[in-house]
């Protein structure tokens, strides 16, 4: 597109990565004369406004210099010794893969700091909240930019923390304990992954993705790649998560303030899915095949039993949780995605990471609505909210109640909007498994995810009745329709849903060179 | 400009004005009516346009990719044949008329905006699904019809009957949708693109690997848009939304969708004889169950949903016996004269202030309240009768002549049983269908008893549009010479023996009912009742809406009223009961669908929190027992840690004094 | 002499001192106890060391040294001990260590899922034995 000197790409990519680490230092100490702003509190958050705002603009240019013609191409990289010991290298790149990734978080977590400097969520000082977005930014941008095993895994580990502290300080009701599980079950997931690194580096010689991925796991025996793949898909399952690893999932988004949400569901569970596909496709070919099946079986069952656990919260009288309720639906989502991966075909893989970027979008759209909801009223709880007949969002604020709406229908994957191709993709890719996996077994798969579309759309549906629907008292308050600054913080994610719905070339013309690349051996 | 400029702008003009009239609705009130309609009428007039310039001929083919997908890509692709042209003409009609219409019906409703907004984008989206050449994309459309056809239901939600019937629409047309996108994934594996031309290329070329499968799983997709047994039962609910609505989606357009799909590839179901064979039989039962269903319902407007079905089912039989030029003429007939019906319908319940016949039959010269709804109904009913003149007739009389051509083994590939089914089922239908309208008729406009309610002309902008419906409704069965030059070329004119057969029993059905008619009558006068709308001087949506409110409190049932004056009583019999409730179908639904689901979604509430979660509290009740146990030796004697220091010691001198002596 | 009897001597100068410490309630007992374990253990020393010196050439006499650290030591541990007991003594109004168990692992943070809980409810036991001790 716009043609920008390599050496400038590398700084703008390196730049993403550590500039908000830089800003979240910043962060803690006082502020300059003249950016005093009105209050402390003021100035911080508008530090952070700024800086992601420079990150988000960053990642834009970055977009633009990107040369789309080539998007298999690993472009912007920076490749420098770091422990020459261990020959870890901070090797930093990117490629069609990530590149919508960077972008997503990017925007994401400036949405998130715009909406906090108006909206910030109740808790301790602002500063140390501040600092801590700028650093989970950093990891998950950290995450998606590096190319070597173990960096991978130190930025990967590096975003646990902050949402630690996010969900723990900032939280709503028993936000300890959900902080705790969520840390915990992470952490344990990580410390497998951790071992099946150590393992494909140590048997392989080399940390370097790259390398690895262009070798296609020629250097390694079968038996390394199970256990690889093993050890290696456990850790990234637990954070995509996989059916059963998932329970921390609903429990942290229940207690997590808005903003934590947001971010956990936009850019926090694709870290997982990413690592399947930058590192188990590529690096473990034969390993993966083995696991292939199961791994669409493990997805499948969190699609229906996603869409199930949905419809039991969303049933009258069951004192269902919306925030609840849609972290389960992350559950059934991110099951597409997986099924997707396990297909191991290009189809199923663009549709993996199409169904990625546009989980991100709908359903961090999700989580600020009904973050805007409790602040208007209060609750998220459906029964409080619904009382008998439902909450009649369409007529106390018309706008919310129709966002809510639009929101809902996106996330059920309506054609047209961003939620429909990654599914479609990811069943067609089942339709048509890799040569090697077994036909029938992915049939029936698909089947029965293409069912799971169904409950989706039940769950929804009933959620927009309940909520949006209904008989509104002749004198009830009205409630406050959509703000400026929400209305800022959220056109974004509507505008890219609608986008990604009506040019889904746009991500898979990106993404589809790279994903060929990669099943064919690896990044050039 | 070319031939393909014009067709992308017929639908991409509707669009436009949705996407404004949703920036605009409320900044800018006074542009929304000229939005919703302006757009509408420019891609009608764009539609005749396109239609003249392909004239019949060769196919209007373009296409460029959409997306590449990893395999087969996504083309963006039109495939404009005669069939195409004449069906986007009908949609732009209806559509132009209801949006001209909703401007009066909806004149004080402060959710106009989004309603009209919503309706262009439904436009829109049935051209797309009519114009476009690629499976994918057109299924793109055929979604985006679903989930409009969703939020215009539910636009009266404060009724309970409004809400449940948008979420049931959509759910039982999802339901046949799961099959149908595997369908699509099917054809395009066999034949390596999603594009029509490609498929039926690989189709002549006897490329489908299984072609009796995947046209059932098509099948299910199309049941459950064009309201097919056994997905119908979404669509007489579907009649709590606003009537304009119910004209546009449910009666002429979205639901012909399913069957202007198989239009389009007939070559695929005309594979498998047991395809067909199956397709006939559904088209057979939705025909007589729903003509059936029909003569039982008391709200005006269900009567005329099963009719739609009914009708539908004429359709999908004259594609069973494989002659869509059959299919699609009636379509276009039935897509103005239903239109027209429910069009009127509305006026009627706006003047009367209720939905039931029951009421309407106990209210004296309602039809010289509305004049213009009463004519232009007589009409519109004489064509659903199939009686000659009219449209009705010359459209059912082909579906029943290429009927009558496949059971006496004229059409080649064609199964000899489905044409008898198709002809027996359809004979039967025409004199049921003449026995409703007739019903309807006479309980809508020639009731006794108190005066109807007067609340003066209705606006010009309903009355118009329903003389602009009548003159298809009269005069569309002169185009029979015509028709065929855009189609395959078949022959649509009337044969004798099924046209005398034809209106024969339709005359037979009307004049009995007529006779049980005049027997029941007399009994309306014993029996009082009626329900009306709490504010007759609203606008005719707000009547409407609180006329469907009030139907299930005054009567006890949103589809019967038990009035001993209904003629349809008589002629049912013991059936009338079974029939008011559409022969218990939803209770087989939530028999089999909805409570193993309900069941389902316990047992994983269950599961989540006693097994899952279990096992997570588990891993972390392990080490927490373990600490426990370690705290326990913390007795904070100091004599007791010294006990334990000694006996340490002596175990460890006594294990060092082993190992030293080698023991 | 023969370096037995000392040795058997100190044996059961140091068993009757642990039976002493593990045995006794009274804290002084108990210290006069550990006295009696140090002094069997000074007796050990010197006799090891005469033991031992018979027949080196030439020797530092360590044992003894040793022995008069561990005098001084003593000295100066049942000095800081009998204090202690003294100062216990006199704030509890006893010196018996069975009732002294100020440091036993109670059931009080048990269910400490939530930091901040077992945080505050450490700090408010020890806020109570700060008081009880002035």
């Amino acid at each position: 597109m716009v043609d920008i000197n390599e050496s400038v790409m590398q700084f703008l990519l390196a730049f993403i990565v550590v500039g908000p680490l830089l800003g979240a230092a910043a962060a803690l100490l006082p502020a300059p004369p003249g950016l005093k702003g009105k209050s402390p509190e003021q100035a911080v958050l508008r530090h952070g406004v700024t800086v992601t705002g420079a990150v988000l603009i960053a990642a834009i240019v970055l977009t633009l210099g990107f040369d789309h013609d080539q998007p298999s191409k690993m472009q912007a990289t920076t490749d420098i010794s770091w422990i020459p010991a261990l020959d870890v290298r901070v090797h930093l790149g990117t490629d069609g893969i990530s590149l919508p990734l960077l972008v997503l978080t990017a925007l994401l977590t400036f949405l998130c700091a715009l909406y906090s400097y108006f909206k910030m969520p109740s808790g301790p000082t602002p500063k140390a909240f501040v600092a801590l977005l700028l650093v989970l930014e950093s990891g998950t941008l950290a995450t998606f930019a590096v190319l070597d095993l173990l960096l991978f895994f130190l930025a990967f580990e590096m975003v646990l923390i902050p949402m630690y502290f996010l969900i723990a300080r900032w939280g709503g009701e028993e936000r300890q304990a959900a902080a705790w599980k969520f840390i915990l079950y992470t952490l344990l997931g990580s410390v497998v992954m951790l071992l099946g690194l150590l393992l494909v580096g140590l048997k392989s010689g080399t940390f370097d993705m790259m390398a690895l991925a262009t070798d296609n796991g020629r250097s390694l025996t079968t038996s390394v790649q199970v256990i690889a793949v093993l050890a290696i898909g456990i850790g990234l399952a637990v954070k995509t998560p996989m059916w059963p690893l998932h329970s921390w999932l609903p429990d942290a988004h229940t207690a997590a303030p808005t903003v934590g949400s947001v971010l956990l569901a936009g850019v926090l569970l694709k870290m997982g899915t990413y690592g399947f596909v930058r590192i188990l496709l590529p690096i473990t070919p034969d390993g993966f095949r083995t696991f292939a099946p199961y791994l669409a079986a493990f997805a499948v069952v969190g699609i229906i039993y996603g869409s199930l656990a949905c419809l039991a919260l969303a049933k009258q009288g069951a004192k269902g949780d919306l925030k609840r309720l849609i972290a389960y639906s992350s559950v059934g989502h991110m099951g597409f995605v997986l099924l997707g991966i396990a297909t191991m075909t290009p189809t199923g893989v663009n549709g993996a990471l199409f169904a990625n970027i546009a989980h991100g979008l709908i359903t961090g759209l999700l989580f600020f609505l009904v973050g805007a909801l409790k602040d208007r009223t209060g609750t998220t709880d459906l029964d409080t909210l619904a009382e008998k007949t439902g909450a009649a969002l369409y007529g106390k604020a018309p706008r919310l109640g129709g966002l809510l709406a639009f929101a809902a229908v996106a996330s059920l994957g309506l054609p047209g909007l961003a939620g429909f191709w990654g599914e479609m993709l990811a069943l067609f890719g089942a339709f048509d498994p890799a040569d090697d996996l077994s036909r029938p077994a992915f049939l029936t798969f698909m089947a029965i995810a293409a069912f799971g579309t169904l409950l989706t759309a039940a769950y929804m549906l009933i959620v927009v009745r309940r909520v949006c629907m209904g008989v509104a008292p002749q004198n009830s308050p009205g409630l406050a329709d959509i703000q400026t600054y929400e209305f800022a913080a959220w056109t974004p994610l509507v505008a890219l849903t609608v986008l990604a719905g009506l040019w889904p070339k746009a991500l898979l013309g990106l993404t589809d060179p790279a994903v060929q690349q990669l099943l064919a051996g690896g990044t050039r | 400009m070319t031939t393909t400029t014009l067709a992308v702008l017929v639908p991409l003009l509707p669009f436009l004005g949705a996407a404004a009239g949703l920036f605009l609705g409320r900044t800018a009130p006074g542009f929304v009516r000229p939005l919703a309609v302006l757009p509408s009428v420019l891609s009608l007039a764009l539609a005749v346009l396109v239609a003249v310039r392909q004239g019949g001929d060769q196919a209007v083919d373009a296409a460029t990719e959409l997306t590449p997908t990893g395999s087969v890509p996504i083309e963006l692709a039109l495939h404009i044949d005669g069939f195409a042209a004449l069906v986007a003409v009908l949609v732009g009609v209806v559509a132009s008329c209801v949006q001209i219409y909703s401007t009066g019906y909806l004149r004080d409703d402060p959710r106009y905006p989004s309603y009209a907004a919503l309706v262009s984008l439904f436009t829109s989206a049935m051209l797309l699904v009519v114009y476009s050449g690629d499976l994918m994309v057109l299924l793109v459309g055929w979604e985006i019809m679903g989930i409009c056809s969703y939020f215009l239901v539910g636009h009266y939600w404060e009724t309970p009957e409004a809400r449940a019937a948008s979420l049931k629409a959509f759910l039982v047309t999802k339901l046949g949708d799961v099959p149908f996108l595997i369908g699509l994934f099917a054809l395009a594996a066999d034949a390596g693109s999603f594009r029509i031309r490609t498929v039926l290329g690989t189709v002549a070329s006897g490329g489908l690997d299984h072609p009796t499968l995947i046209a059932l799983l098509l099948l299910a997709g199309v049941a459950g848009k064009s309201a097919q047994f056994p997905l119908h039962t979404w669509l007489p609910d579907a009649m709590a939304g606003p009537t304009p609505v119910s004209a546009l989606i449910h009666a002429a357009t979205m639901v012909a969708a399913g069957v202007y799909f198989i239009a389009r590839l007939l070559p695929v179901f005309a594979a498998s004889s047991a395809a067909l064979l199956v397709l006939a039989v559904m088209a057979a039962v939705t025909m007589a169950g729903s003509a059936l269903a029909a003569l039982a319902q008391d709200d005006i407007k269900r009567v005329l949903a099963y009719s739609t079905i009914g009708q539908l089912g004429y359709m999908t039989g004259a594609l069973a016996v494989g002659d869509r030029g059959a299919a699609v003429f009636h379509l276009l007939s039935h897509g103005a004269f239903k239109a027209l019906l429910f069009l009127a319908a509305g006026v009627i319940i706006h003047a009367a202030g209720t939905n039931s016949l029951a009421t309407m039959s106990r209210m004296k010269d309602l039809r010289a309240r509305v004049p213009d709804a009463y004519w232009t109904m007589t009409v519109a009913l004489l064509a659903l009768a199939a009686i000659p003149p009219f449209s009705g007739f010359f459209s059912k009389e082909a579906v029943l002549g290429a009927a009558e051509h496949a059971a006496t083994g004229h059409a080649e590939d064609i199964p000899g049983a489905a044409g008898w089914i198709v002809l027996v089922a359809g004979l039967v239908t025409a004199l049921l269908t003449a026995a409703y309208a007739m019903r309807l008729w006479l309980l809508a406009f020639r009731g006794h008893g108190a005066e109807a309610p007067d609340h003066g002309r209705q606006p010009l902008a309903m009355n118009a549009v329903l003389w602009v419906l009548a003159v298809p409704s009269l005069a569309f069965g002169l185009t029979t010479g015509l028709l065929p030059d855009w189609f395959d070329g078949h022959d649509l004119t009337p044969t004798l023996a099924t046209s005398v057969l034809g209106t024969g029993v339709a005359l037979v059905g009307g004049i009995v009912t007529y006779g049980a008619w005049r027997h029941t009558t007399a009994l309306a006068a014993r029996v009082p009742l009626g329900a009306v709308a709490a504010h007759p001087e609203g606008d005719a949506g707000l009547v409407e809406a609180e006329a469907i409110a009030s139907h299930a409190p005054a009567y006890g049932d949103v589809a019967s009223a038990p009035d001993p004056a209904d003629p349809g009583r008589l002629l049912l019999g013991p059936l009338h009961r079974h029939a008011a409730v559409g022969f218990h179908l939803d209770a087989v639904y939530a028999a089999l669908f909805v409570r193993p689901v309900q069941a389902g979604a316990t047992l994983v509430r269950f599961l989540d929190r006693e097994v899952v979660d279990a096992y997570v509290r588990g891993a972390g009740a392990l080490p927490r027992l373990l600490g426990a146990a370690v705290r326990r030796a913390q007795t904070g004697n100091v004599q007791t840690y010294v006990s334990a220091l000694l006996a340490g010691t002596v175990v460890l001198a006594v294990a060092a004094l082993l190992v030293a002596t080698g023991a | 002499m023969h370096l037995a009897y000392p040795a058997v001597l100190s044996a059961l100068l140091f068993c009757t001192g642990l039976y002493g410490v593990l045995a006794r309630r009274n804290a002084i007992l108990v210290l006069m106890s550990v006295e009696l374990m140090l002094n069997a253990v000074n007796l050990n020393l010197v006799a090891f060391d005469v033991w031992l010196s018979k027949t080196a050439q030439d020797t530092l006499h360590s044992g003894q040294a040793l022995t008069l650290f561990t005098i001084a030591i003593a000295a100066a541990e049942i000095g800081i001990g009998l204090a202690i007991v003294l100062a216990v003594y006199r704030n509890r109004g006893t010196s018996d260590i069975d009732k002294l168990r100020d440091t036993a692992e109670t059931d009080d943070g048990d269910d400490s899922d939530d930091g901040h809980d077992a945080h505050e409810s450490a700090a408010s036991t020890t806020a109570e034995k700060a008081e009880a001790t002035a």
